[in-house]
């Protein structure tokens, strides 16, 4: 038997982790390319550990498999290593599944997870001979589309995509594949296609839409270059979550990826509007799978993969309505086929303490809080629906369940924030410790004494939040402050049971740059990956100064997207996409948190932001 | 009660490392319908016991687990059962019941032969063979964590022979306390005609795996004597 490999053998061998690249897992998809209409690349730009542990694709791929003229097959940024013998050696990037190079496909799909990937995205065009800017390709390189959350912004990299999808994948690709396939067999040029995708709802071609600048480069207008393309683009979503694709049968990759495991997406959204978090806005309304649909997938799952382990997958478990009737039969049931159950996202209350004890090595494992800010003060800013007393209760609670480590993850650069909120991060912490030496007599103490890890990391505004409007902090003033939270520290009883971590400011700094960028960044992208920037998501790659001179060398001000004030009108390059929330509502929400005044989550009371024009989930059937 | 499979690993599964190797016959397992037995403790793991660990890069005709599964159990459904779930590349040959008490895989172990293919040019030739035959030490130097030590592959070949030009074919130990890795053994041979092994790309098979049996021949892994 000969299996075929993109790369030799004597490449396989000299690089690190062969099995990144040759295919072959189990439940990986293989058909007969002949049979075949639509020939579709699923790439996450990233390792392959990482993005195998990735639901979205992995629900896509299922979805794309069961088209019977469709085949997906995966696609991954090869490592730094096989980087460097690719370009050496002219070998073009290949899929995991043929093996084939990415070139011979009809679509490249381009999952957009995090800004950080956005020059992984040029390097996995570039090694596959596909030509970097949008309207210099022809029929003989795929459509290449970009999906997933930062689409939500797509304007920094419009340059590089034919296409974008804006919203959840499960409900326009079928539409799309067969305008594809019709232009195809009518013998339609590449822009013909194109114009027409551009009329199926949530698509966006860039190259349709021109936007005109005000002379200090804000936004003039943007518009549509014909009259029958949408000036506005909704998102797409599912509105039922137990009517749609979901995997039965995931890829089980031979190597441990990150998420080595079942996961199990019980709900979308957020019923929580804390105010920096896009999750949080563009997943809305909040749609909850039913228990019925998650108990059938669990056993199919574990079955399919013979994972070890099974987790939760939500932006805020505890707020699905089932949980506990699901967490109860998970244990059940996965105490029997001796699968571990990992519950992340779960507030610590009298429940989550009682199951965790079940599922959790105690004394190994430690509890998780996000207040995100230390005072109220500034809690109340950012609408996080989370009391000092929430948290100490909590704490107390695992204490006595004989937890000793905590793990608390707060943000610096916050907008209003007082040197007093700083401060606040400090006490939080030296209450918490003392909450653990009060409530637990000292002959009780398993680990003799309390461990506390406070992590900061620096607030990014991002599109489509009521913190879109805000200032970011310079590096400077991110390296200072993360200063002071350590000086408070060091102030605190407790101190010597804190440990103190934060993030580096540089990263943060370009984060926040193609966060909220326009068009004029695709340049400074293209010019960067040029001067050897990939992986930038990774802080052992990532060439701060080649940015910097790059930003020089295209006479862009990263400045401009990071320290101005933002008027309550400015057209933003993302206003063309209609999350489902309203500008309005984000604005109103903005100006309450400069009021520090507090707004419900959707279950206690609606608060109007837009969603329920989808009429589905929580906006009908919540309250 | 406790078994031993034995199986074949080609194609591009042979760039599996060993520690995914048993992660993935873990998961097979669990694909199964055959009951195995667990540990006991807070995270419980599958009694699994792999003789000597396959190179990556490297093919094998005959490797062994072994494995405890429940009493009830039909060894005589399970090669079937458990090849309904492997990856095109790896084909369960063989299960055998261990007798108790039985020595595990690892343990067993004490010879491996193998194969070895030149697939562009060949350094072998007979007067090679000649010279590694008159020699008295033919050496590979080892780095472990104790520092660099001198080893003399001829104590631990117990047969050497050319199939043809290209063609290399050894027995060689592989208990865990003497194993000779093929390409050390390769690296030592071509040194007495001062050639390197980078120079010479092969493919390595290992044909099979030994254990001794009660008069000290070796006997594949499977050929259990339950006198
Ligand atoms: S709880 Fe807040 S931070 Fe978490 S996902 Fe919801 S809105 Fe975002
Ligand atoms: S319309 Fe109301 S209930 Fe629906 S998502 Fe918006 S705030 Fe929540």
């Amino acid at each position: 038997m000969m299996q075929y490999t993109a790369l030799p053998e004597e490449v396989l061998m000299s690089i690190e982790k062969p099995e990144r690249y040759i295919g072959h897992e189990i439940n990986a998809v293989y058909k007969d390319k002949n049979k075949i209409a639509v020939r579709f690349g699923m790439c996450f730009p990233d390792v392959y550990e990482i993005g195998m542990s990735h639901l979205g694709i992995a629900i896509l791929y299922d979805m794309f498999n069961k088209f019977e003229d469709t085949w997906c097959e995966r696609i991954y940024s090869p490592w730094v290593d096989l980087d460097k013998v690719m370009r050496e050696r002219n070998i073009p990037l290949f899929t995991i599944e043929s093996q084939e190079p990415v070139k011979n496909l009809d679509f490249l799909g381009i999952t957009l997870q995090y800004e950080m990937c956005y020059t992984n995205i040029l390097q996995v065009l570039d090694l596959s001979g596909i030509p970097l800017i949008s309207t210099e390709r022809t029929w003989d390189d795929p459509i290449v589309i970009g999906g997933g959350p930062c689409s939500y912004n797509p304007e920094p990299i419009a340059d590089f995509f034919d296409l974008f999808y804006i919203g959840e994948g499960e409900t326009r690709y079928r539409e799309l594949l067969d305008v594809y396939k019709a232009s195809r067999a009518a013998g339609e040029s590449r822009d013909e296609f194109l114009h027409k995708a551009a009329k199926i709802p949530g698509m966006y071609v860039p190259r349709l839409y021109e936007p005109e600048y005000n002379e200090d480069f804000t936004l003039k207008a943007f518009k549509p270059l014909y009259d029958d393309i949408p000036t506005k683009i909704l998102k797409e979503l599912v509105t039922d979550l137990d009517d749609t694709y979901y995997p039965e049968k995931p890829v089980v990759p031979f190597m441990k990826v990150t998420q080595d495991r079942v996961v199990l997406e019980i709900m979308r959204g957020c019923i929580r509007g804390c105010r920096f978090c896009q999750a949080g806005q563009i997943y809305r309304p909040v749609r909850e799978r039913s228990v019925e649909f998650l108990k059938d997938k669990a056993e199919k799952l574990l079955k399919n993969t013979g994972h070890e382990e099974i987790s939760l997958s939500s932006l805020s478990s505890s707020d699905y309505t089932h949980i506990e009737e699901l967490v109860r039969f998970l244990i059940d049931d996965c105490t029997k086929k001796k699968v571990n159950i990992a519950l992340p996202s779960l507030r610590i209350d009298q429940f989550s303490v009682d199951v965790m004890e079940k599922v959790q090595d105690v004394k190994k494992s430690s509890l998780t809080f996000a207040p995100e800010a230390g005072s109220q003060r500034m809690r109340n800013i950012i609408n996080k629906g989370l009391t000092e007393e929430d948290i100490i209760n909590g704490a107390v609670l695992a204490f006595k369940g004989g937890w000793t480590k905590v793990k608390l993850y707060f943000m610096l650069g916050l907008p209003f924030e007082k040197e007093e909120d700083i401060e606040g991060i400090a006490k939080l912490c030296n209450s918490i410790a003392a909450a653990f030496y009060e409530a637990i007599p000292k002959e009780k103490r398993v680990n003799g004494r309390v461990n506390i890890t406070a992590s900061t990391s620096f607030f990014i505004p991002k599109p489509f939040t009521p913190f879109q409007w805000a200032v970011m902090d310079t590096p400077d003033d991110f390296i200072r402050k993360a200063g002071l939270t350590k000086h408070y520290i060091h102030e605190q009883l407790n101190q010597k049971v804190i440990r103190y971590i934060w993030h580096e400011a540089d990263v943060s700094m370009l984060e926040g740059v193609l966060a909220r960028g326009d068009r004029r960044l695709s340049r400074v992208i293209l010019s960067a990956y040029k001067k050897g920037c990939i992986y930038d998501a990774w802080s052992e790659f990532y060439k701060h100064d080649a940015w910097l001179e790059s930003f020089k060398e295209c006479d862009v001000d990263p400045d401009f997207y990071m320290y101005r004030e933002r008027k309550d009108d400015e057209l933003f390059p993302w206003d063309f996409i209609d999350c489902g929330v309203s500008k309005a509502h984000l604005l109103r929400e903005w100006k309450r948190a400069k009021e520090g005044i507090v707004t419900d989550n959707c279950r206690t009371r609606c608060s109007g932001c837009g969603s329920a024009r989808f009429d589905c989930g929580i906006c009908i059937n919540g309250r | 009660m406790k078994v031993r499979f034995k199986f074949s690993k080609h194609g591009v599964l042979k760039y599996i490392g060993h520690l995914d190797l048993m992660r993935y016959f873990q998961k097979a397992f669990r694909r199964t319908d055959i009951e195995v037995l667990y540990s006991k403790g807070f995270s419980p793991h599958m009694i699994m016991s792999f003789a000597q660990p396959l190179g990556v890069g490297v093919e094998s005709d005959g490797e062994y687990f072994d494995v405890e599964v429940a009493d009830e159990e039909d060894i005589s459904t399970m090669v079937a059962k458990l090849n309904e779930q492997m990856a095109e590349g790896v084909v369960i040959l063989d299960v055998v019941k261990l007798p108790e008490k039985f020595t595990n895989a690892m343990a067993s172990v004490a010879a491996a032969d193998y194969e070895l293919n030149f697939y562009k040019e060949s350094p072998l030739s007979t007067a090679l063979l000649d010279k590694y035959k008159a020699a008295d030490a033919v050496t590979f130097v080892k780095t472990t964590k104790t520092g660099e030590h001198i080893i003399n592959v001829k104590e631990f070949v117990f047969d050497i022979a050319l199939k043809d030009d290209a063609t290399l074919f050894v027995t060689v130990d592989a208990s865990s306390a003497g194993n000779l890795k093929p390409a050390n053994l390769l690296e030592a041979l071509l040194k007495l005609e001062d050639k390197s092994v980078a120079d010479y790309p092969f493919h390595i098979l290992r044909k099979d795996t030994y254990m001794r049996d009660a008069s000290g021949n070796l006997v594949p892994l499977n050929k259990v004597d339950y006198e």
